[in-house]
């Protein structure tokens, strides 16, 4: 079934004089149990697209579907009320900065027991409460924090990076949510710990069937595990499909530069030797091209290319390129 | 057989934590560190965080000095038991922050020229070549000297810290998790330039970071740090063909 679905997502900031589109027409849709990731370098909408899903973007934005379907409910003709409802009880976010996103007023154990849902049990209030204390603790235990009663007693600023953020992915898995949505969940940790990370959030997938939707810019952490990928560039959608597909064969120019910036995935590239790299940088939002926004990067663009591409889709996998790759890569 | 460049002895660094009300204790950040870089050669630092890296790569840039140990600069000791020779021309330093580390009341080309100024005594004409020099090695416009930081993208900052970095002639450059809150594609681009550079000038880096492909991608020796210990150091292929110590393992698994 069907979990997310969501048609030509468009997102603009009316400013003055213009209307900036930083998400520019997105179709994305999720089935239960899958994991898919979102890729793309920042400042492409990642972030934009998810706060939209969850509802969390403030007043100015301007948010556009043709649909957004959650479990055959379209969440945009929702009331706040209503849509607050579901979003809380199915969706969960770990937000990109946790050390930020945390209350730094309040100490970690206050803010995870805010997080679980109601106990049913109609013990004293005591009992409640010491219940209420295994909960919090079961859930430390299980991000792989182990001094439970120093970091429960402590606050935000008090502790590092690496144990704020998860302790942001205790506080998304406590009502063990439908979609988990991870902002950059490992920027801030190294490898170890990033690994451990990693392997909750798949174990979470595989014995909860908790679908995953990750938006991350390290494409090598995501391969292994993500059923489906969608590749965004400046807010447009330039690739999507199941991530076995794009890595074989990538259609568009600019996710093929992206895998060429892999170091594991070229392995014929010798020690030193310099990466495959697109000219030039990110336009900003306010100096957006016009028709394909990779455009005056991209090493195939001609004529044609001033009109928007339309999205091709075959066998599954959605391209937008007048001039699609064709060969398959070394 | 060649001298090496930068040659690091028996380094080591504590800091006095407060453990009650009058008493201190003593924590031991880096104890030991011995190590070689030879010309033209990147020398990467691994470890969990806490292992004391950023530790090191401040004291070689003289950020932070130590409290025993040498560091030899081409056959000359530059600093001796904490006491510096010559500040900071000859090992520079890049951030990981690049917006946060430049100055964002000053124009590029008045950040580059204090650092002439202070470090040189070349004159206004010959600065300003040089520094117009140092931007064009960078990839950036001569124009971009009168431009201010948050003019910038996060990748041509990089580009800017590089060339401050860059215009004194150092020997050799650290490159404190630089290169690990940039994208993909301004990373590989970053990379490119930075072996361009070694390439041309011979220039040797300090790589430390926790993105282990790149480490492989382009450093020729590696040492491996844990709590302020040096567990393993040696050609970048043979440990990661290799590993000898647990923690290496540990590290190189995931």
């Amino acid at each position: 079934m069907q979990l997310l679905d969501i048609r030509n997502l468009t997102i603009e900031l009316r400013t003055s004089d213009t209307v900036i589109r930083a998400v520019d027409r997105v179709s994305l849709s999720l089935k239960e149990g899958e994991v898919h990731a979102l890729v793309g370098e920042s400042g492409s909408g990642k972030s934009l697209i998810a706060k939209a899903i969850v509802g969390v973007l403030n007043k100015r934005w301007h948010i556009t579907a043709d649909r957004m379907h959650w479990r055959g409910v379209d969440l945009m003709r929702l009331s706040s009320e209503q849509r607050r409802k579901i979003v809380g009880q199915d969706i969960a976010m770990i937000y990109q900065d946790p050390s930020r996103c945390l209350d730094p007023t309040a100490k970690i154990f206050d803010q995870i027991a805010e997080t679980l849902p109601e106990i049913q049990s109609k013990g004293f209030f005591l009992k409640r409460n010491r219940q209420r204390k295994d909960r919090v603790k079961a859930l430390i235990h299980k991000v792989g924090i182990k001094d439970h009663e120093k970091v429960l007693t402590s606050y935000p600023h008090e502790l590092s990076e690496g144990v704020c953020q998860k302790v942001m992915i205790a506080m998304a898995i406590a009502r063990t949510p439908k979609l988990l949505i991870a902002d950059e969940p490992t920027t801030a940790l190294e490898s170890t710990t990033r690994a451990q990370v990693f392997r909750l959030l798949k174990s979470l997938n595989q014995l909860k069937n908790m679908s995953i939707l990750m938006i991350s810019h390290e494409l090598e952490e995501i391969v292994n595990w993500s059923h489906g990928m969608h590749v965004l560039y400046c807010g447009q959608m330039v690739e999507a499909g199941p991530t076995g597909k794009i890595f074989k064969q990538p259609r568009h120019p600019y996710t093929q530069a992206l895998l060429k910036s892999l170091p594991d995935y070229e392995q014929g590239l010798a020690h030193k030797e310099p990466f495959y790299a697109l000219k030039g940088t990110i336009p900003t939002l306010q100096h957006l091209p016009i028709g394909c926004r990779l455009g005056p990067r991209c090493p195939q663009a001609q004529k044609a290319c001033v009109v928007t591409p339309p999205l091709t889709k075959q066998h599954g996998h959605s391209y937008a390129c007048h001039f699609p790759l064709i060969k398959a890569m070394k | 057989m060649m001298q090496p460049l930068l040659k690091v002895q028996a380094l080591s660094k504590s800091f006095n934590l407060r453990a009650g009300l009058f008493s201190r204790k003593r924590f031991e950040v880096l104890k030991n560190i011995s190590f070689c870089l030879n010309q033209g050669e990147t020398l990467a630092i691994i470890g969990e965080t806490g292992s004391g890296k950023s530790t090191l790569a401040k004291l070689l840039s003289g950020a932070d000095s130590a409290d025993s140990g040498q560091i030899l600069l081409d056959g000359t000791i530059i600093e001796d038991k904490g006491i510096r020779d010559q500040q900071c021309r000859h090992i520079r330093m890049i951030f990981q922050d690049s917006e946060a580390s430049l100055n964002p009341g000053l124009t590029i080309g008045d950040m580059l020229d204090d650092c002439l100024q202070y470090n040189s005594d070349l004159d206004k004409e010959t600065r300003a070549n040089k520094i117009s020099a140092t931007l064009h090695k960078v990839g950036l416009l001569n124009d971009h000297q009168h431009y201010y930081p948050h003019m910038f993208s996060g990748g041509q900052l990089q580009r800017v810290a590089l060339a401050r970095a860059l215009i004194l002639d150092p020997k050799v450059v650290v490159l404190d998790e630089a290169l690990s809150s940039l994208d993909p594609s301004v990373r590989a681009q970053t990379v490119n330039l930075l072996l361009k550079l070694q390439q041309d000038t011979g220039l040797s880096y300090i790589l430390i970071t926790h993105h282990l492909s790149l480490v492989r991608h382009i450093s020729d020796h590696l040492v491996v740090l844990d709590h302020g210990e040096i567990v393993e150091s040696g050609k970048t292929e043979t440990i990661f063909g290799q590993p000898q110590s647990k923690v290496t393992q540990k590290l190189l698994s995931c």
